[in-house]
């Protein structure tokens, strides 16, 4: 049989018995109730927002009313703060005591580092209605008076935070499954049948790629509720972090085929009566450590020289990359280096894991140590 | 014509341990060969590197006369000494699934899996997973994987161990079936009235090497022993012929065997039986191929 036709089948059979099982079926819906629940919680606490206002003396009649109207269908309040002149205003906004400040003799709307698109909406509605004004001419200009914070918006933290953690779970999530379908094959034996017909390495290349193609669902279907709860408005985020999030898809690919090479290869070192949880544990933690030292070292410096090693770094890349591109970007020759660097590593581990899995798989009952294995598969 | 399976000088090491040395054996289309040996001997050793399972330290795996890969093996059919199927898939979805890894279409593999699991008395569990049969139909649902492709070379690991004496029956009608539809039939067993009954050809190995190869019959006859059977009654307690060459095997219910060189004259035998009483039942012929066995590897 041609090895594609044999990767084919076995992928196929990874994937609808899988379907069937409960564990998939209980983990997707986990997963959309973990995604919807956090956006219900979302909405609820973000029931209402209030704006504080600085307006200048004198503060026409009807103002605080009708910006409240045009703030009514954004959920939100607006208050106003008289001050006494454009001198005690920029001091508020300095100090954070007000969002904005309402100069209405120069038609402006003057915030501390960054514009509030809502807020400014709310005031040109506001101002507009006020002045009995049609639109679309802006009724207001917007403007700061500090440069932007070089602090991170706390969006872009989040899915930073979000993007890594959901990677790191589906890595080990998806490499436990692949674990746990290799040591199953050796222990219930069927694995000697397998090997009468399929060569070792199409048996490892369809069981990752089906388990991925499952788990690449999963995610879609998770990262599709969660467009479209963005899109919905539903977030508090800005727009341009859709593309960073959009970044977790290829990288889940990437690192996904990484690890559950590596998963696979552990899987078929294992002993008969190992489970699955023991032999997956030198790469679990290899996965771990990885996150980790991504984590420290980008919310140290995002942008030192660590974080930056740990962006190309093979083994670190597919946590570290997405996470530093919603934070801070990255240059387009970091991204080449890290996609080819994994590609090169996984090419590499994909050679070696299926000599091993050859080995590992056919050396019956006790385990195979990594360095028997590796000698092993240098024979042949 | 195809030459079949040819095992040629195969050798295999473990460590010091030598697995198999220089063995060799060959099945025909339309032939089984009962592959004999005590535990150890390397039987399956030799039958699990006809699947490239070893590594072999030397010697060829041919068919037709040429090196076995992963094509032909697609034409094998195969029961590993290590049964094992997929525990919680249905039986039929199994089926099909091993019949497609095997070559075969989607439709051809539901059509073969559907006409062996009727014909192994299991057409009512398709739907059932493996791990709720009995250990006997599981042990059917594992010969039914190796026979659904229609391959041309079926080795068989100890087909008969743990089966009751109808589903032996089944199992070497199944064989003979087989073997008669062209394909080669190798399996090893310890059950040898058995291997009498459905095999022509054997081979036995002890300790990795071939100490005998050929036709049952032939082996048998080729034997430097006879046994012979006899029932005499009036015969003293403990009676035996007193012949040279002639030395007793056991005694049952009053009929007692010996075992006798080729050279020792039956008729002498029987003359002496008649001194010592009155003889009821008199049998003489080559050992059977559990004596032979014996014999060669005891």
């Amino acid at each position: 049989m041609s090895g594609r036709r044999a990767v084919t089948l076995v992928a196929l059979r990874e994937i609808r018995e899988r379907l069937r099982s409960r564990a998939f079926l209980v983990s997707t819906i986990v997963l959309l109730v973990l995604v919807g629940g956090s956006t219900a919680l979302n909405g609820v606490l973000a029931k209402e927002t209030t704006y504080h206002v600085g307006v200048t003396a004198p503060v026409p009649a009807g103002l605080g009313a009708a910006l409240d109207r045009a703030a009514d269908p954004f959920d939100a309040r607006v208050r106003l703060k008289v001050l006494a002149s454009p001198a005690a205003a920029r001091a508020a906004l300095r100090d954070e005591d007000v969002d904005a400040v309402l100069l209405l003799g120069d038609d402006r709307l003057v915030f501390r580092a960054t514009v509030d698109s809502e807020l400014a909406a709310i005031a040109d509605g506001g101002v507009r209605a006020l002045r009995r004004h049609l639109p679309p001419a802006p009724e207001l200009r917007t403007a700061t008076i500090e440069p932007p914070d070089a602090k991170d918006t706390d969006a872009a933290v989040v899915v930073a935070a979000a993007g890594a953690l959901l990677l790191l779970m589906s890595f080990a999530v998806y490499g436990q499954w692949v674990v746990s379908g290799v040591v199953e094959e050796k222990g219930s034996r069927v694995v000697e049948l397998l090997l009468s017909a399929v060569r070792p390495q199409d048996l490892l290349a369809g069981k990752v790629i089906g388990i991925g193609l499952l788990g690449l669902g999963q995610l879609v279907l998770v990262a599709g509720l969660g467009a479209i709860l963005l899109a919905a408005g539903a977030f508090d985020a800005p727009a341009e972090l859709g593309g960073s999030l959009a970044l977790v898809v290829p990288w889940f690919a990437l690192g996904y085929a990484l690890y559950a090479v590596a998963y696979a290869a552990a899987g078929a070192l294992a002993s008969r009566q190992q489970n699955a949880d023991t032999a997956a544990q030198p790469i679990t933690y290899t996965l771990l450590a990885a996150y980790f030292a991504g984590y420290v070292a980008v919310s140290a410096d995002a942008d030192g020289l660590v974080a930056n090693l740990l962006t190309v770094f093979p083994l670190t890349a597919p946590l570290v990359l997405p996470a530093r591109a919603a934070l801070t970007g990255v240059p387009l020759w970091e991204h080449a280096l890290a996609i080819a660097l994994v590609l090169v590593t996984i090419v590499a581990l994909v050679r070696f894991a299926g000599r091993v899995y050859a080995h590992g798989l056919l050396h019956a009952g006790s385990g195979l140590a990594p360095r028997a294995a590796w000698r092993a598969a240098r024979r042949t | 014509m195809s030459t079949g399976l040819g095992l040629v000088e195969v050798v295999k090491r473990y460590g010091d341990v030598v697995a198999l040395d220089a063995v060799g054996l060959q099945v025909g289309p339309g032939r089984l060969l009962g592959f004999l040996g005590p535990n150890g001997a390397g039987k399956t050793t030799a039958m699990r590197a006809v699947f490239g399972l070893v590594d072999l330290d030397g010697g060829h795996v041919l068919w037709d006369g040429r090196e076995v890969g992963l094509a032909e093996r697609l034409r094998f059919g195969y029961m590993p000494e290590e049964r094992g199927l997929y525990p919680r898939m249905a039986l039929g979805e199994q089926l099909v699934y091993f019949g497609r890894l095997h070559g075969l279409g989607a439709a051809d593999a539901r059509a073969a899996a559907s006409a062996w699991l009727q014909r192994l008395e299991l057409g009512d569990r398709a739907g059932a997973r493996v791990e709720e049969l009995s250990h006997g139909n599981q042990q059917r649902a594992q010969l039914a994987v190796a026979l659904l492709h229609r391959p041309e070379l079926l080795v068989l690991d100890e087909p008969f161990a743990g089966l009751d004496p109808l589903a032996v029956r089944t199992l070497a009608e199944v064989l003979r079936d087989e073997a008669a539809r062209g394909a080669a039939v190798l399996f090893s067993s310890h059950q040898l009235d058995l291997v009498q009954d459905v095999c022509e050809d054997v081979v036995i190995v002890d300790h990795g090497r071939v100490v005998a190869t050929g036709h049952i019959d032939e082996l048998r006859r080729r034997s430097r022993r006879r046994r012979i059977d006899l029932r005499v009654e009036g015969a003293p307690d403990g009676w035996l012929p007193d012949v040279g060459g002639v030395e007793p095997v056991g005694s049952a219910n009053g009929a007692l065997r010996l075992a006798a060189g080729r050279d020792v004259d039956p008729e002498q035998v029987l003359d002496a039986a008649r001194r010592a009483g009155r003889v009821v039942e008199f049998g003489y012929g080559p050992p059977s191929l559990a004596e032979l066995f014996l014999e060669l590897v005891g």
